[in-house]
């Protein structure tokens, strides 16, 4: 069995993504659903229910006054939010540990990276209109989760893979798959179609650091574009460094320049502040 | 004690027995500087170069930006007897993504505002290590001025 055989053999290994998350991600996907539904589902896991009590309660999403039962939560946040509570409080589990030790990445920063590019794609749906905010939160939160997977590889042939970005310049995912034969980018797409994620977040996860990524669908580019910045302002940032490639002519059609970009790495540091309760899940 | 500098920010000590330590700048940059006669060592970790991007954020976060953090850095070292002429000045980060067409370009934006500030104010650089794809992480022993710089990729080493 080859090199990226092994690897790609372990996805079948990956748990499922929890099943009411998934639940609950088809139910949001009509607008008209009750409250009284959802809360009829989440109930039976109660991690989740936990998590959405406390986020409803955190200063990100500023709730005019403390919430107590689910039912009430589910009333007052909407469905967006929701969508985001769910998807955070079901992906933290995937990013606890030394999950990103092959990526020389401390504990709990893959899982920090993360949620910085979650909450930056979200914003900066502002200026990448195509996207929805909940597709944007979900795809930016997920986009690393191949580095997750790929880790233990990583540490195995580190050595090979640093050599390779030092000496002759390539960039990291260059690196990976020349040494392993598969990126964690090109994994996580896999893990995202495993889970059934659409298409388009399948994609935005396995391109994000195509160097044409800016060129391609608004979600790819989104996600690349947050990923960019949040590297460069080194949150959650581990051997791979900066060494990262990506065309900045990309985002001309979106009519961003460089005002917008410094811009967005100041709310970027004002998002992560506020998301402090997703940092704690 | 391990004083940890955070993004936009910045610390002063001269309490000999103290690191300041600043993690991961990527287009950032860090600036160090140590007084070897005054004991007292500075750092200040700031994100982007221009303050007049945000006028009111750089009132509340004046470490955020080069020319607000900058010269903040160095009033509060003369608070503990540091003299500018004595100042042993290091600068690292700065990196920046693989990008050719320049927009990605924080850090080197970063880097010529801080040598323009410099230049005005006749500032020497002793020691540093910018650009490039790295990312870095920078600590400095108060009571020694002994600066380590760890980079992805190239180990670690003093500056």
């Amino acid at each position: 069995m080859s090199r990226v055989e092994e690897i790609v053999n372990l996805i079948e290994f990956v748990q499922p993504f929890p099943k009411v998350a998934r639940r609950v991600m088809e139910l949001l996907t009509d607008p008209e659903v009750e409250a009284k539904t959802l809360a009829e589902v989440i109930q039976y896991d109660q991690v989740i229910t936990a998590n959405v009590l406390k986020i409803c309660n955190s200063p990100y999403y500023g709730l005019a006054r403390k919430v107590s039962s689910l039912n009430e939560a589910l009333v007052m946040i909407g469905h967006e939010p929701l969508k985001e509570i769910i998807v955070a409080s079901s992906s933290a589990a995937y990013f606890k540990g030394e999950v990103g030790a092959g990526y020389a990445l401390e504990q709990g920063e893959l899982w920090r990276h993360s949620v910085a590019v979650g909450v930056l794609a979200k914003h900066l749906v502002g200026k990448i209109k195509e996207v929805e905010p909940g597709t944007a939160f979900t795809a930016g939160l997920l986009h690393d989760i191949g580095k997750r997977f790929l880790s233990s590889f990583v540490s195995d042939d580190f050595e090979l893979i640093m050599a390779k970005v030092t000496q002759e310049k390539a960039s990291f995912v260059e690196a990976e798959k020349d040494i392993l034969g598969i990126t964690h980018a090109e994994l996580g797409g896999m893990i995202l179609k495993r889970w059934d994620f659409p298409d388009e977040m399948q994609r935005a996860v396995q391109l994000h650091h195509d160097p044409e990524a800016l060129a391609g669908e608004p979600l790819t580019a989104l996600v690349a574009l947050s990923n960019a910045l949040v590297i460069s302002a080194g949150i959650g940032v581990g051997a791979d460094g900066l060494a990262t490639r990506l065309k900045g002519e990309g985002l001309r059609r979106f009519g961003i320049s460089q005002p917008h970009l410094d811009l967005a790495m100041v709310s970027l540091l004002e998002e992560l502040e506020q998301a402090e309760e997703l940092l704690r899940l | 004690m391990k004083i940890v500098v955070g993004i936009s920010d910045m610390k002063v000590s001269n309490n000999p027995e103290d690191v300041l330590i600043t993690y991961s700048l990527g287009s950032c940059i860090g600036v160090v500087i140590w007084d070897p006669v005054a004991k007292v060592a500075g750092m200040l970790h700031y994100m982007l170069p221009d303050s007049s991007l945000d006028k009111e954020k750089a009132q509340l976060k004046p470490f955020m930006f080069a020319d607000t953090g900058i010269p903040r850095l160095f009033k509060e070292t003369y608070k503990y007897g540091a003299t500018k002429s004595r100042l042993v000045v290091k600068v690292v980060g700065g990196s920046q993504i693989m990008d050719s067409s320049g927009i990605f370009n924080i850090g080197k934006r970063n880097y010529a505002v801080l040598r323009k500030i410099f230049w005005k104010n006749k500032i020497m650089v002793t020691a540093e290590d910018v650009g490039e794809s790295g990312n870095r992480t920078v600590s400095i022993e108060v009571g020694t001025g002994r600066t380590m710089l760890k980079v992805s990729g190239r180990g670690e080493f003093e500056l």
